[in-house]
């Protein structure tokens, strides 16, 4: 709960740099740096791939995503853990999620994905259950570009954006954001949705089935019970 | 009957220390992984040894009851809820009092009488005697001061749940489309009051069984999902086994049995299209999900109807 005030209160100082960028990575070599997103899988659980590329460097540099995602998908922390543990893959979530909450009673959230020692990362994200629809039978979910944050280990001056330096949200560092990325990182996907034409006839024939079953249990309990 | 509930709170509160300590060992010494998992194998083993002395108990041949414990203990559902890390077993050895607690006092005042009338019989069931009856028997919750969040999360959340996700539960497409409506709510008390109307049975030992077998059908929500949700089926499946040996079924009558199978996989195939394809099978879940209660429903006839109580199969060898 602690961790959680505290990347919220700090995500409030991740905003978009002034136009000084830093000095710690040469302008030239800031222009070699790309990312991508893409989407895998279908239905409601998705694998989110992001990869970020730079060209060659005598610097560690360490990437950090900052993805905004809608209430439309939600990410479980509890399979994040597991993640982590098992493959190394570091994804730090800035507010509680209720796994099973619908998309309308929901609110969307930032995911930080860190790229500490890589330069992809795969993370899983499920559709949340939207409203039924009487016009359409699907409904499309956007997730917007992430953001891009780089730090080194051997700069420290003129820094642009704060953040954790780490999953594990110990201590915050500064990084440098880029910007004027070449759009490929938007995403979107489909979900199917429910016919609410048919509220009448799916209660009613659900009621009717389950007292007509009722009866015939009752019936029979009555007839061969031992009372 | 008070001490036995008490300490089965007690227990299953000390399960749930125990498997938050041994989370926290796991997590700093990986020597222990899956200690809780270990802990739910031990159950499924304990409930068959139970099953097996209940069995043999009730006038069941050693050999006979040795093949319903395997039907328990080898299931594949039964292994692979355990190996997952979900304590359905072990609810089913310790399992739910308060949803037994009904069918308990109903035998120890004295059970309904056909003589009554089924109008009669139900006013019945809501007298004073048994009024008291429950009250007594509740004591233990205030008595062991869990307070009413442990109350809340153990035995009302039953009540009040609502999962809105596709499960076997023949209500879901109905919770699903009218989640918004405020007059869902009607929708939720009628769900609970038929599934209440069947609850009041009489005979202990066959009654728990049938009991929890329409709990769960009848349930506004009925997941089999692993790890994180309930396996509902295991509620009665132990359970089950327990009246299999003083069931009258032919084989070809028990071969019925497999439409359970049958309703089963039709609903999965359409739950799989639209969880893991994106296919828009909301209806065909929801047509699927009233089969399968027809079909549970016509099994939970026979059983009923093929049932012979242990004093008749004791008049019978005489």
């Amino acid at each position: 709960m602690f961790k959680c005030c505290l990347l919220v209160t700090l995500l409030c100082f991740i905003h978009r740099g002034n136009s000084e960028e830093a000095d710690c990575f040469p302008s030239e070599w800031l222009k070699s740096v790309s990312m991508s997103v893409k989407i895998s899988k279908a239905g409601f659980h998705r694998d989110l791939h992001y990869r970020v590329q730079w060209s060659k460097t005598e610097q560690e540099v360490h990437a950090l995503l900052v993805q905004k995602l809608p209430s439309g998908v939600y990410m479980d922390e509890y399979q994040l853990d597991t993640l982590r543990r098992d493959t190394g893959l570091e994804v730090l979530l800035d507010s509680k999620v209720d796994v099973e909450a619908p998309e309308y009673l929901s609110s969307g959230f930032t995911a930080l994905v860190f790229l500490s020692g890589r330069r992809e990362a795969v993370v899983p994200v499920h559709g949340r259950y939207h409203r039924p629809s009487d016009s359409s039978k699907r409904v499309k979910v956007e997730l917007e570009s992430p953001r891009l944050l780089l730090r080194s280990e051997q700069c420290e001056r003129g820094v642009a954006v704060d953040a954790p330096c780490t999953a594990s949200n110990h201590s915050i560092c500064s990084w440098t954001e880029i910007l004027d990325l070449e759009d490929h990182a938007r995403v979107s996907l489909e979900l199917p949705v429910g016919d609410s034409s048919m509220v009448i006839s799916v209660c009613g024939v659900t009621v009717l089935t389950t007292v007509l079953c009722c009866v015939y249990l009752l019936r029979n309990i009555w007839k061969h019970g031992s009372f | 009957m008070d001490a036995w509930l008490c300490v089965m709170f007690s227990v299953t509160l000390l399960i749930r220390l125990a498997l938050l300590c041994f989370g926290v060992y796991q997590d700093q010494n990986l020597r222990w992984v899956h200690c809780g998992k270990l802990l739910f194998l031990g159950s499924d083993l304990l409930s068959a040894l139970l099953l097996f002395r209940l069995l043999v108990l009730h006038c069941s041949a050693r050999s006979l009851a040795s093949v319903h414990c395997s039907m328990w203990l080898f299931n594949p559902l039964t292994m692979a809820v355990s190996t997952c890390g979900n304590a359905e077993s072990l609810l089913a050895v310790l399992i739910y009092p308060v949803t037994y607690a009904l069918p308990v006092a109903l035998s120890l005042v004295g059970a309904p009488s056909r003589g009554r009338g089924l109008i009669q019989n139900l006013v019945w069931c809501f007298s004073r005697d048994l009024f008291l009856e429950q009250c007594s028997s509740a004591s233990p919750f205030t008595a062991c001061e869990y307070g009413w969040d442990f109350l809340q999360e153990s035995s009302l959340f039953h009540l009040t749940h609502r999962d809105i996700h596709h499960n076997f539960s023949p209500y879901f497409s109905m919770l699903y489309v009218t989640a918004e409506h405020h007059w869902s709510v009607v929708l939720v008390l009628v769900c609970f009051l038929l599934q209440l109307l069947l609850l009041l049975l009489s005979s202990l030992a066959f009654c728990c069984s049938i009991h929890t077998a329409v709990f769960v059908r009848f349930n506004k929500v009925c997941t089999s999902q692993m790890p994180f949700s309930r396996s509902y089926f295991l509620w009665y499946l132990c359970l089950l086994t327990l009246v299999l040996s003083r069931l009258t079924l032919s084989l070809r009558r028990g071969l019925g049995l497999l439409l359970w199978f049958v309703g089963q996989e039709l609903w999965l195939s359409h739950a799989y299209y639209l969880e893991f394809e994106g296919c828009n099978s909301f209806a065909l879940i929801w047509i699927a999900g009233l089969l399968f209660l027809l079909i549970n429903s016509l099994i939970l006839g026979q059983i009923i109807s093929h049932y012979r109580p242990a004093e008749a199969q004791l008049k019978k060898t005489d």
